[in-house]
Formats: structure tokens, sequence, C-alpha cells
């Protein structure tokens, strides 16, 4: 009984509301929301924290280093006396399994979300997302570890005949198409048509033949390389595209997705394959979205750690010659993770603010193009909204 | 271009995008399978009698009765092996001074081989590091071990131009004309009555303490310290990113400030993960004090911050995943836009959160990065609750890194390495797993 009373005077209270209880309220209100604003803010707070603490150890070490030695020498002798901190030969092998990567996973990334989103049926994608997926979540160190215990064997001791397989079953379907879409080229303009045909198959056996010998004399010549150290480059660029390809893949499928039926059926009602509607009309309309896909995709390569601390022999030097992807390398991200604990915290060596420093590099470099990326995102979404 | 090209054309672009879809899906196949057939082997494998042993010795584990009962079988056969190996002894005493010599030499790489292979001989010293005290536990390292002791390896140096190759000779023959070269027939065909192979179920893989930095014993403490360092981002980085995500979706009216909060989020996302490690490091430990040193703390800190992001995002999606109709239907009953977030709208977008900071907890799980300064020590036992704000852990990621790459015997315990990332490989996709499931159903029920 006396709680349906107590009930009862809430309800009359409810609508009858006094000037005081009022500004309670909106207090209560205003102070609510700041807290969620606070918390919101949190993040915004601690990216830079991480700039501020990241810099002020990485200051110290231009302060007493001066900036040319660190960018522009290869000598890295931390440990030395006295010390050399020339960080040329880490950025560039940073910059050299990125770029590697890049090359196996941004056509692999961007083929896949074409097929994705626009050639295979949604029966099939369903099952193909959760692989993606999968592939991203895989802990880095599975990662690394399988490409210092499995894959680095293998590439030292059947290297050759591995490259050699790899260049045969990749380069060998490509060359097939361009020696049909080339010979298709060079004959369409003839108006007779028994010349016309007379001519392709010339073409056609002449492009093949030529083709054939180049696949066999660049095989053969791929079979007598002795690739002399497994943990290398070409292998931590493998591994590393295999990571950088779920992001690619799936924020260029976004970016395809993007751009609208219309577009599409336009180029459909023109007479144009699928093909060509892909290339000449979706990817230039997604073209913006994809680079940055690209973008997110070659930061979380450059990010990595470790892998390239696991399999990428961390030998600081410039390999000879400078795209030799079977040496040695070594990277910003593994030297700092490696260097860490012998530096001395303490007493604020240069050996230790030199890590901040790499640190601050690889901090400057993935906010800029993150930036970039996100700047672009907004561009094509309201370029294709305007439309 | 004539058609019949056009058409070709069109059907080898779609080849290529399969082609590159099917590269990926194997690309996972690839990696998965060798750590999953290999790490299997950590728990099932063919057990010796060493193995046994050990297990009694260091886990109290194990039937004495039948084990000494199976021992002494054993010793049967290692009698024979160690009276050949004194009648041999004896026999060296009576050789010629140079002779003598050559057969020492060759005759000790034969002694360490079987104490590798068979454990500590009678007249060793007790040894110090528990790896001496036993032979071999796997019966394929037993086999190993077993050519190690027939053969001799040597390289041929003779062409210049290739890498060396290994080769093989056997033992037995340079010791023909002694009583020893009995001993290598005899091992090679009583090897299995020697060792008493027999298939082993070893579940106290995951739930023993390593004993001699992971020569024997089980993962226990990494799994223990790597469900701490998760479960502690995610008390931290979880209530904050849903709140932040509430905040975004609901309260932020577009502007300046805004975009600037949306910019730091990606920001923050897009921050190498070695970074957050030197951050936790100069920001946690060496300017906070969260504790001494590393500390769990200081590592589930750290790895809540790098989650944050994520969590922000999914939370974010799933809110506005919530038909607009549920909020409609409560705000028109009457009740406050607070009232309605937290009765209806977060609520109904609970298992699309929870399906982020699942996710979120697997990556939380995996990543070595951010807790090499941190968090991760190398050795150590499992740490108890009331240590997380003082004491670093070991945990399953740094210490895959740390047997793979700077143990001293990394080659003698793949298996367990194996069976540490098969273990840390498997929390994480049956997070991933669960997280897919759920938001299929999800999907489902919002479609209805």
């Amino acid at each position: 009984m006396a709680e349906e009373s107590g009930g009862e005077r809430n309800r009359t209270n409810a609508f009858v509301v006094s000037a005081r209880k009022r500004t309670m309220q909106k207090l209560a209100k205003t102070a609510g929301e700041g807290m969620l604003f606070a918390v919101a803010a949190f993040v915004a707070v601690i990216v830079l924290f991480i700039f501020y603490f990241v810099a002020r150890d990485a200051i110290p070490f231009f302060q007493i280093r001066g900036f040319s030695e660190f960018f522009t020498s290869t000598n890295w002798y931390p440990a030395d006396q006295p010390a050399q901190f020339g960080a040329l030969a880490i950025i560039y092998g940073s910059l050299m399994v990125t770029l590697g990567s890049a090359l196996i996973a941004v056509p692999m990334g961007v083929a896949a979300a074409i097929c994705l989103s626009d050639i295979l049926p949604f029966s099939i994608r369903q099952y193909a997302k959760p692989v993606i997926e999968m592939l991203a979540a895989i802990p880095s160190v599975a990662f690394g570890f399988f490409a210092l215990v499995v894959l680095a064997p293998l590439l030292q001791n059947n290297g050759g005949p591995l490259l050699m397989w790899a260049w045969w079953i990749l380069v060998s379907p490509f060359l097939l198409l361009g020696v049909i879409v080339l010979s298709d080229l060079l004959t369409s303009n003839i108006r007779v048509q028994k010349r016309r045909e007379q001519l392709h198959i010339l073409y056609l056996i002449l492009f093949g033949l030529l083709s054939i010998s180049l696949l066999y004399k660049v095989g053969t010549a791929l079979y007598g390389i002795q690739i002399l150290t497994g943990t290398n480059a070409l292998n931590v660029s493998i591994i590393l595209s295999f990571m950088a390809l779920p992001t690619i893949v799936s924020v260029s499928e976004d970016a395809l997705q993007a751009v609208g039926r219309d577009i599409r059926e336009g180029s459909y009602a023109l007479g144009a394959t699928r093909a060509e509607t892909i290339l000449k009309t979706i990817l230039p309309a997604a073209s913006s979205g994809i680079l940055a896909a690209v973008i997110l995709g070659i930061m979380r390569a450059l990010g990595e750690t470790m892998v390239v601390w696991m399999a990428s022999g961390n030998s600081s030097h410039i390999p000879e010659p400078w795209f030799n992807y079977l040496e040695a390398i070594r990277t910003l991200t593994a030297t700092i993770a490696g260097d860490m604990g012998e530096a001395d915290q303490v007493t604020g060596s240069a050996r230790f603010h030199v890590l901040f420093a790499m640190g601050l590099l690889l901090l400057v470099i993935s906010f800029i193009s993150n930036l970039i990326s996100e700047r672009i995102v907004v561009r094509q979404r309201k370029i294709l909204s305007g439309q | 271009m004539n058609i019949g090209t056009r058409k070709i054309l069109d059907r080898s672009f779609t080849a290529v995008g399969i082609g590159s879809i099917i590269v990926m899906a194997m690309a996972l196949m690839i990696v998965v399978v060798p750590i999953v057939t290999n790490g299997i082997g950590a728990v099932f494998f063919t057990g010796t009698i060493e193995h046994r042993k050990m297990l009694f010795n260091e886990f109290n584990r194990g039937d004495s009765e039948n084990l000494s009962s199976e021992a002494a079988s054993s010793n049967r056969y290692r009698a024979k092996v160690y009276s050949m190996m004194t009648g041999f002894e004896a026999e060296l005493e009576t050789m010629v001074p140079e002779k003598q010599a050559e057969y020492k030499a060759k005759y000790s790489q034969v002694r360490t081989s079987l104490q590798a292979l068979l454990g500590p001989l009678p007249g060793d010293p007790e040894p110090m590091l528990t790896r001496s005290k036993y032979g071999q536990t796997r019966w394929e390292k037993a086999e190993e071990k077993l050519h190690d002791l027939l053969y001799e390896s040597k390289w041929d140096n003779s062409n210049p131009d290739v890498m060396a190759k290994e080769y093989f000779v056997s033992r037995a023959i340079g010791f023909e004309g002694t009583s020893l070269v009995n001993l290598f027939p005899y091992v090679e065909n009583n090897l299995d009555k020697i060792l008493l192979p027999e298939f082993t179920c070893y579940w106290g893989f995951l739930t023993d303490s390593s004993v001699d930095s992971h020569f024997f014993g089980g993962i226990w403490p990494e799994i223990q310290g790597t469900f701490f360092l998760a479960i502690g981002a995610m008390l931290f980085a979880f209530p904050l990113g849903v709140v932040a995500a509430v905040y975004f979706t609901e309260y932020a009216k577009p502007g300046f400030l805004n975009s600037m909060l949306r910019s730091a989020n990606s920001t923050l996302a897009g921050v190498p993960s070695i970074v957050f490690g030197m951050f936790g490091l100069a920001f946690f430990i060496n300017t906070m004090k969260v504790s001494e040193s590393k500390s769990v703390i200081a590592g589930a800190l750290t790895l809540a911050i790098m989650i944050l992001p994520t969590i922000i995002r999914s939370a974010e999606e799933a809110i506005l995943a919530v038909p607009k109709t549920y909020r409609e239907a409560s705000l028109s009953l009457g009740s406050t836009k607070w009232n309605t977030i937290v009765t209806v709208i977060l609520p109904a977008a609970l298992p699309g959160i929870l399906t982020g900071g699942v996710i979120s907890l697997g990556r939380a799980a995996g990543e070595t990065a951010p807790i090499i300064f941190t968090a991760a020590v190398s050795v150590g036992s499992a740490i108890g609750l009331a240590d997380v704000f003082s004491s670093p852990t070991p945990a399953l990621s740094w210490n895959i890194y740390n047997l793979a790459s700077e143990h001293e015997a990394a080659s003698q315990i793949r298996h367990v390495q194996y069976g540490m990332v098969l273990a840390l490989v498997s929390i994480v996709l049956l997070l991933n797993l669960s997280a897919i499931v759920l938001r299929a159903r999800v999907s489902k029920k919002l479609k209805g």
C-alpha cells in the first residue's frame, strides 16, 4: 500500500516541476553530458600524450647528436665507444619491406576487393569475409614464428626452385593474357578478314614463343639462385603482405561499395563487359578510397614489429645491390624492440633516446598518412554524395 | 578489340579476383595448418619412460608401482649398454697411447650422445640442470638423438662455389675392431625396449608450470599472464569505449571539435604497436610510476589504449545499427534521452558492442610489441591476482618470441613453441569465431 501511494506522489510531481528542480535537472544533464564528453575527449588527450612523451624522450637525442648523422649515415654502432647512430640503413630497411609487401598486397588486395564487391555472389561472399577477418586476427607473433620456423628454412634450402615455381605460376597466366590481347590489338585495324585471321595466328605464335622463352630464361636464372639466409627482406615482405591484405581488402571494398549502382548500370547499358565496367568506371570513381586503403595497409606493414624482428635477420646495412630482397635487413620497429632492453634508461644516454627518435619518426609518418587517408575518404564521400 | 578477346579479358579479370581470394584463403591455411598439426604434438605425442619419470619426479604425477616395473624392464636393457661401455673403457686402458687418445676423443662423443638419449649414465655426477637429469622424453626426439649416436655429421666444403653440404658417417666404422662396435646395433635395435614409448596425452601442457625454462612441463604461467593482460585491458577500455561511443553517436554535434575528436580516434588506431610500448614505458612506468618497473597493470593500461579505438568504432556501429523505431517508441512514451539510451538502445546494441569487445580482447591477447617494455618477462612462474600491481608476468605472445629467437636451445624445444603458438592462435581465433557467430545472430535478429 505504501509503495502505491509513493508511486502516486511521484506521478503527480512529475508534471509540476518547481523552478529549482528544473535548474537541478538541467545542471545534472549538463554535468552528465560533460562527463560523456570528457570520456570521448580522453582519446584525444591520449594522442597528445603519446606525441608528448615520445617526443620528450626523442628530442634529447637530436640535441646531443644533431640531425645529419641519424638521417644520412649508415653506421649503426650504438654500443661502441664512441657510439655511432646512423639510421639510414634501418630507415631504408623499413621502407624496403614496406614497399615489398605493398607490391604483393596491393594488387592482390584490390583484386580481391573488386571480386568481393562486384563479382562473387552473396552466398560465397559470406564465407570469404570470415576468412579475411581470421587472417586479420592471427597475432603478429604467430606470423613471425611461421616466418622464422617454417618459411625461412624453406627459402634457405629450396629458395631457387621455389622462386622459379612462383615465377611460372604467377607470371605465365598474365603473359598468356598479354599475348592474346596484344595480337588482337595489333590486328584489329585490318579490314580484310582472312588476312586478319592469318596475321592474328602469326602474332599469337610469335609472341607465344617469345613469352615462353622469357619464362624459361628467367625461370632457370631464378632456379640457380642460392639464398644464403632465409631470414631476409623477401620472407618478411611476404608475411607482411599477408598482414596488410585484410586492411586493404576491407577498406577498398567499402570504397567500391560506396560507388552507387547507377554508375554500374549506366556502364552496362552502354554495352561494356563487367571487366570494362569495373576498370573504366568503378575503379576511377573509387580510386581515392582505394588509395586510402593502400595507405592504411602500408602503415600496417611499416608499423609491424614482431615479424620483422623475428624474420628479417636484423642486420643493419643497405643490401647490395639496393633492390636485393634476398639479404637480411633491419627495420625501425625491430631496432626499437631489440635495443630498448640494452639501452640505459636511467642516465638518459643517447642510445636510449635514439630509439625514441625512431619511434617519433614512425609516429609522425603514421600520423601524416592517417590524416591523408582520412581526408581522401571524406572527400570521396562528398563527391559521391554530391553526384 | 574483337568480342572474343573482350570476353577472354572479362573472364580472366574474374579469375584474377577469385584467384586472389583463393590465395588469401591459402595464406591462412599455409600459416595455420603447420601451427595446428605441430602444435597438437605438444599435447599428444609418443612419450618415453623418461617423460613418465619426469612427470613423477617434478609434478608427482603417475603410478609409482607401474613406473618402477617399467623402469626395471628398461634397466635390464640399459644394463647391457652400460656393461658394453665399461668393457670398452677397460679396453681403452690396454691400448697403445696414440690409439688410446684417438679412441678417447671418439668415445667421449659417443658418451655425450648416449647421455642425451638415455639420461645420466652410471658414474656421472648429479646434473645441475633439470634438462640433463632425463633422457629424451619424446620418441621422435629420441629417434633424432639415436641418429646422432649412430652417425657423425660432417660438412663437405670441397666445392667452394656451392654451399657446404652435410653428410653422415657411421660411428660404428670408427670403432671397428673394438668391443664397442656392438653397442651401435644394440641400441638401434633395442631403443624401444630401453625407452618404452607409448602414446601420451599430456593435458598438463596447458596447466603445468614450466620446468627448466620450458624444457619440460607446460605453459600455464603464459596462458594465465595472457588472460590477465587481455582482461585487464578490457576492464579499462571497454567501459571507456562504450561511453565514448554513446557520446559520439547520441550527443556529439557536428563541428570542428567533433571532427578533431574523430581524427584523434583514427590517429590512435593507426599508431604502430611498438610506439604504444614506448609510450607505456615513458608514461605509465617512468612518469606515472604505476609500478616500480614492468608490471601487469602497466601492460594492461598500454593494451587498453591500443584497443580503445577499435572498441569505440565497433560500439558506434552497433549503436547506429539499432533501428530508429526503437528510439522513437521509447521517446514517445515520455522517457528522457538518457533513459532511452540506457534502457532501450544499449540493450539492443549490446550484442554488437560485445562483438567488438570480443575481437578487441583477442587483439589484446595476441599483441606483443606493447607489452615488451611494460609487462612481459621471459621466465617466471604464474603470478597471483594480488601481484598484478607490482610484478611482470610471462605471456604467450612474448614467450613465443623469446623461446623461438632468444632461447639458448630454441631448436630443441620446437614442440613447446608450436604448442604455445597453437594455444595463442586458438584463443584468438575462438574469440573471433564467437564474434562472427554473434554478429550473424544479431544481424538476423535486427532484420527480424
